[in-house]
């Protein structure tokens, strides 16, 4: 063995023992997922609260903003010159710059993140657009898992009722990229269609746990609280040590 | 997912570590081309002006990783492909892309990505039909910390500033190692004769399917299969 293997093997022992250490006083990622107008924002700002209430540091993340991704991807929307592959790959340096930035240093140092959509929503809508499951995971990987994922489960006939009586949805989140559908909420009841049977395929391989968005928001709530009271950690070193490790080793944690 | 389609038309891929020698080998070959009567397009790096938009974006937020910039450069290549290279294939031109796959496997291997992912993920975009490297001299320095002369140098830059642990000529010698790794029957290095080699080869290639039905309807002698399809003499 090489010295630079050895010091390599080395290096890489001494991070995943820094990650173990940490694993009792990190804090807890719970993501939330489900169709547009299934009420996440709301049941997110409710638990922020409550979890503020009995002393948890608590930040809040939400899709496609961050600082830096955030303005790219927004002029080429509103121009609509993105393509399937593009408007995928944009949302992903979005997403692990905000892992990297935001989601990771808060859980390394002992706050609770709520995920307002987390990397399931790019893969639904990725893959209701027609792009490969594996690839898109691949994009994605390595992928620091949540450690709940509650799911606010509603037919597409609700969220599209839901949007209809709110707004017009947007051209990419309508899908008229994909469906050619000229009017936005008829392109938006096929294309939510496709979204909510991907969401329905992931929620078995990802161990979602499903809330009735149909629900009065204070059960859901109630239920929510249930869940995030009751929800253990799934281990970083058996689930998202490739991604703490990578972090860590760009990152100025002492010992890193 | 990946792109297996046969276009009519041809691409050249150029592939380096220093933006600078990949952008004056892609003039070269372009311009060999050309004497030699084929018209030819050339894609270069930061076509999706994605790249540039970052460094003024960029104000307070310092941060960017190795595994970021490579899924930029995946965006900006899908936008390089779209724009202008597809289009070009598909009407049977030539068309140079520089860079291409090579320069960011290279560069993200070399800085501790792993090879089998940037492979996966760079797979949407269509094989080269031919590939020059341009060949590094200035191996025993680090990179120039330029945002506009190629890709290494952008991360170079980029990386520097988000974290102590830059870049160092020990990552430039790897980026270097990691593409002669890909060296091998087909690949030009982009010296004054490879260029004129590879301006050959392509020619060669557009003669052979300019001519191939013709041969077959006139009875005509075929190359056969199991000879190299290579420009190489």
């Amino acid at each position: 063995m090489t010295i630079y293997m050895a010091r390599r093997l080395a290096s890489k022992r001494r991070l995943r023992r820094l990650i173990a250490e940490r694993e009792e006083s990190r804090g807890l990622l719970i993501a939330f997922e489900g169709p547009d107008g299934s009420g996440k924002t709301t049941q997110r700002k409710l638990l922020t609260r409550w979890l503020e209430s009995r002393n948890h540091d608590v930040v809040s993340t939400r899709w496609a903003s961050s600082a830096m991704v955030k303005p790219l991807l927004k002029v080429r929307k509103k121009i609509r010159s993105l393509s399937i592959e593009e408007y995928s790959l944009l949302h992903a340096v979005d997403f692990r710059h905000r892992v990297e930035t935001s989601i990771l240093p808060a859980l390394w140092s002992g706050k609770t993140v709520l995920a307002d959509r987390y990397l399931f929503t790019g893969l639904a809508r990725d893959a209701a657009r027609g792009l490969d499951l594996d690839w898109l995971l691949h994009a994605y990987s390595p992928i620091l898992w949540p450690d709940l994922v509650v799911y606010f489960s509603m037919t597409p006939e609700d969220s599209r009722r839901r949007i209809a009586s709110t707004r017009a949805p947007h051209f990419y989140e309508a899908g008229q990229d994909v469906t050619g559908i000229d009017d936005p909420l008829a392109s938006y009841g096929r294309f939510i269609d496709r979204v909510v049977k991907e969401y329905d395929n992931l929620s078995v391989v990802f161990e979602f746990v499903s809330v009735d968005a149909g629900d009065a928001v204070y059960r859901q709530h109630t239920r929510v609280r249930e869940l995030v009271e009751r929800a253990g950690k799934r281990p970083w070193p058996a689930f998202s040590e490739e991604a703490v490790e990578e972090w860590l080793t760009k990152s100025n944690i002492p010992g890193a | 997912m990946a792109d297996q389609v046969k276009y009519p038309g041809r691409l050249i891929a150029v592939d380096g570590s220093r933006g600078k020698d990949v952008n004056a080998a892609a003039g070269a070959i372009a311009a060999a081309l050309t004497r030699g009567g084929v018209a030819c397009a050339v894609s270069r790096w930061d076509a999706s002006g994605l790249f540039t938009e970052l460094t003024a974006a960029r104000r307070g937020d310092r941060h960017l990783s190795i595994r970021t910039l490579s899924l930029i450069y995946a965006a900006d290549l899908a936008f390089r492909l779209r724009w202008e290279v597809r289009p070009v294939l598909e009407s049977g031109g030539v068309v140079i892309a520089a860079p291409y796959v090579e320069t960011v496997v290279a560069f993200g291997a070399s800085s501790g990505l792993d090879e089998d992912w940037l492979r996966q993920l760079l797979r949407f975009a269509p094989r080269a039909d031919l590939r020059g490297l341009a060949l590094e001299r200035k191996i025993d320095r680090p990179w120039k910390q330029r945002t506009d002369r190629g890709y290494a140098e952008y991360c170079a830059t980029m990386l520097a500033a988000s974290s102590p642990k830059g870049l160092s000529k020990k990552h430039r010698r790897a980026m270097v190692a990691a593409l002669d790794r890909t060296r091998g029957r087909k690949i030009f290095d982009l010296t004054d004769k490879g260029v004129a080699g590879l301006a050959r080869a392509c020619r060669a290639v557009a003669e052979t399917r300019r001519r191939a039905p013709t041969d077959s309807l006139e009875g005509g002698s075929r190359r056969s299969a199991s000879r190299p399809r290579t420009g190489r003499r």
